[in-house]
C-alpha cells in the first residue's frame, strides 16, 4: 500500500480501477455519450489519474455532460490540473485531487485499484 | 482563500442550489490559484454560447441553472453565435440545420431568462455600457480578443475566463483576485521594437504578424510592453485579436493607448522584433489568387469599418468577389444610410449576431481572404484556405 498527498479542489471518497492517461483534454478526448476515450477504453466509474492537462474551454461541459449521461468516472486525480477541469468537477460533482508529483503518480498503473480520500491518494498492492 | 459570512452562506447553500454550485466553481478554481480572496466585477462577459460550440451538454447546464430561477447579479452580455438570428440563411455556402437553430435557441433562451443582454457580439467593448465602465474596475469577460482590448486600450481588469467560469461569475458577480487584477501585475518588465525603415506603417496585418511573434517569444508573468504606434482603430483590435489567439497572453501595454502609469525606466529589457521577419510572415499569408470570398468582421466590425468598405467599394464598378462583413446589431443599426445602399447595391452580405469561427461556415478549399488573423487562425483550421490584406488594401486584392 502506498499513500500520496495532493490537494482536494473537489473533496470525496470513493474507490476504484485506476485509468493512467498521460496528457486529457476532455474535449475531444472523450465522447460524453458512451464514456469512451479517442484509444478506446472508457472512463465510466474509473479513477482517471493524468499526468497534465490540455486545455479546451469546452472541456467542463463534457465532464458535466458524461456525470448527467451516467458515464462519469468515480474521481480524477492529476499532476497539474487547471480551470476548464476543475469547474467541470465542481459542477458535475466528481472528486478532484491535484498537485501530486507526477513521478509518484507514475507508480499507478492502469488498472489498478486506488481510493481517493479527499487529498489523499491510496495505492492498494 | 479568506471569504465573507455572506459568501461563506452563498457557498453552504444557503441560497439555493444555482448559487451555491457558481460560488463553488469560482471559490475552488482560485483556491487551485492560491488566491486570497474574492472581489467584486462590474460586469461580464460570456464566450462559448454557441450551440455548434458546447452543444447538448453546454445547454443543459445553462438550463439547468436558468430552470432554477438563478438571474445574473452583474450586467452581462453574451458572444456571437453560429448564424444570423434575423436571417438563418445570410452565411454564403452555408446551411444551418434546424436542430441546431432550436438548440442554439434554447441557450438564449436560458441566458435571457438569467438576465443576460443578448448581444451577441465579441466587440463588447464597442458598447455604451462597456465603455462606461471605469478604468481599473474588475470584470470577468471569457472572449479572448475582448479580453485583450479590455485590459490594453479599456484599462479594466480582467483574466482569460474561459468555458463556464465567466457565466458562473456573471451569477455570483466576484472573481477570484488573481493575475490582471492585481496592479503590480500589469506592469511591463520587456519591451518590444520594430526596427524598420522610415515610412513603414504598421498596419492591422503586420500588427497582427507582430502580435503573433511576441506570443510566441514572450517569456515573463507581466504583460508585454509594445512600444509602436499602432496607426487606428482597427489596427489595435487585430492586434488585440491575434495576441488573443496566437497564445496565452491576457494583456499587452501598447504605446500611447494602454491607461496604465510606471516607470519606463525601470524596464531594462529591449527586443527588438526586425520588420524583415513581419515582411516575411506577411508575403507567407498574403493572397495569390482571386479568392472566393472576402471576410472582414473578426472580430466584429464598427460601424465606421463598415462605411469604409463602403466607401472602398463605391469605386469599384464591377464587383464579381463575394464579401462578407459581420457586426453587431447595436453597430449595424447606426450604419449610415448611404453606405447601406452601397453594400446593398454590391451584394455585400451584411450579417449580425454571428461568429463565422463558431459557425459551421465553410469548407476544405475554400478561398478567403480577410484582414483578420484571429480569422485566419481558426478558419486555417477547418481546411480553409485563408489569407490576410489590411482593410485598406481592398481594392488591390479586388483586382485580383
Amino acid at each position: 500500500m502506498k499513500e500520496f498527498t495532493g490537494r482536494a479542489l473537489v473533496k470525496g471518497e470513493t474507490e476504484g480501477e485506476a485509468l493512467v492517461i498521460n496528457e486529457i483534454s476532455f474535449y475531444g478526448d472523450v465522447n460524453p455519450y458512451n464514456g469512451n476515450l479517442v484509444d478506446g477504453r472508457n472512463v465510466k466509474d474509473k479513477i482517471i489519474v493524468a499526468y497534465k492537462p490540455r486545455g479546451s474551454t469546452v472541456g467542463s461541459y463534457i465532464i458535466y455532460a458524461l456525470k448527467e449521461n451516467g458515464f462519469s468516472p468515480k474521481a480524477i486525480v492529476m499532476g497539474k490540473s487547471e480551470p476548464i477541469i476543475i469547474a467541470g468537477c465542481v459542477l458535475a460533482n466528481i472528486p478532484l485531487v491535484d498537485n501530486i508529483d507526477v513521478n509518484a503518480l507514475r507508480e499507478i498503473k492502469d488498472g489498478d485499484r486506488i481510493i481517493v480520500k479527499n487529498e489523499k491518494v491510496i495505492l492498494l498492492k | 482563500m479568506y471569504l465573507t459570512k455572506e459568501e461563506e452562506k452563498i457557498l453552504n447553500g444557503e441560497y439555493g442550489w444555482g448559487l451555491a454550485k457558481a460560488m463553488q466553481v469560482i471559490v475552488s478554481v482560485g483556491d487551485s490559484l492560491n488566491s486570497e480572496k474574492l472581489i467584486g466585477i462590474t460586469h461580464a462577459h460570456i464566450s462559448g454560447v454557441s450551440y455548434g460550440n458546447i452543444g447538448e451538454p453546454g445547454k443543459k447546464l445553462i438550463k439547468q441553472f436558468s430552470d432554477e430561477g438563478i438571474k445574473f447579479s452583474v450586467k452581462t452580455t453574451v458572444n456571437p453565435i453560429g448564424y444570423d438570428t434575423l436571417d438563418y440563411d445570410a452565411i454564403p455556402f452555408t446551411k444551418i440545420d434546424r436542430n441546431y437553430i432550436k438548440g442554439q435557441e434554447e441557450i438564449l433562451r436560458s441566458l435571457q431568462k438569467m438576465g443576460a443582454d443578448l448581444t451577441l457580439s465579441c466587440t463588447p467593448y464597442y458598447l455604451p455600457m462597456v465603455n462606461e465602465i471605469k478604468i481599473g474596475s474588475s470584470v470577468a469577460w471569457g472572449e479572448s480578443n475582448a479580453v485583450v482590448y479590455g485590459n490594453s486600450v479599456l484599462g479594466i481588469k480582467t483574466n482569460r475566463e474561459g468555458g463556464p467560469i465567466s457565466l458562473m461569475a456573471a451569477i455570483v458577480g466576484k472573481i477570484y483576485y488573481y493575475g490582471l487584477h492585481i496592479e503590480e501585475n500589469r506592469i511591463p518588465e520587456i519591451k518590444y521594437k520594430v526596427n524598420k525603415p522610415e515610412n513603414y506603417e504598421i498596419n492591422e496585418v503586420r500588427a497582427s504578424i507582430i502580435g503573433e511573434i511576441i506570443s510566441k517569444i514572450h517569456n515573463n508573468d507581466k504583460p508585454p510592453y509594445l512600444y509602436e504606434k499602432l496607426r487606428n482603430e482597427t489596427t489595435v483590435k487585430e492586434f488585440s485579436a491575434s495576441i488573443g489567439a496566437a497564445g496565452n497572453l491576457a494583456m499587452v501595454v501598447i504605446k500611447g493607448i494602454t491607461p496604465i502609469k510606471f516607470n519606463e525606466k525601470e524596464i531594462n529589457e529591449t527586443i527588438t522584433i526586425d520588420f524583415n521577419d513581419i515582411k516575411k510572415r506577411e508575403d507567407e499569408l498574403k493572397p495569390n489568387d482571386k479568392p472566393d470570398l472576402i471576410y472582414f468582421g473578426c472580430p466584429h466590425t464598427s460601424k465606421y469599418e463598415i462605411e469604409k468598405i463602403a466607401k472602398y467599394l463605391k469605386k469599384v464598378d464591377n464587383l464579381k468577389t463575394q464579401i462578407v462583413i459581420t457586426s453587431s446589431r447595436n453597430e449595424m443599426s447606426k450604419i449610415d444610410k448611404d453606405a447601406l445602399n452601397i453594400l446593398k447595391s454590391k451584394n455585400v452580405k451584411l450579417i449580425g449576431d454571428t461568429c463565422l469561427i463558431v459557425s459551421p461556415f465553410g469548407y476544405h478549399g475554400l478561398n478567403v481572404v480577410t484582414n483578420s488573423y484571429k480569422a485566419y487562425f481558426y478558419l486555417s483550421k477547418k481546411g480553409i484556405n485563408v489569407s490576410l490584406i489590411s482593410l485598406d488594401d481592398l481594392e488591390e486584392v479586388l483586382r485580383l
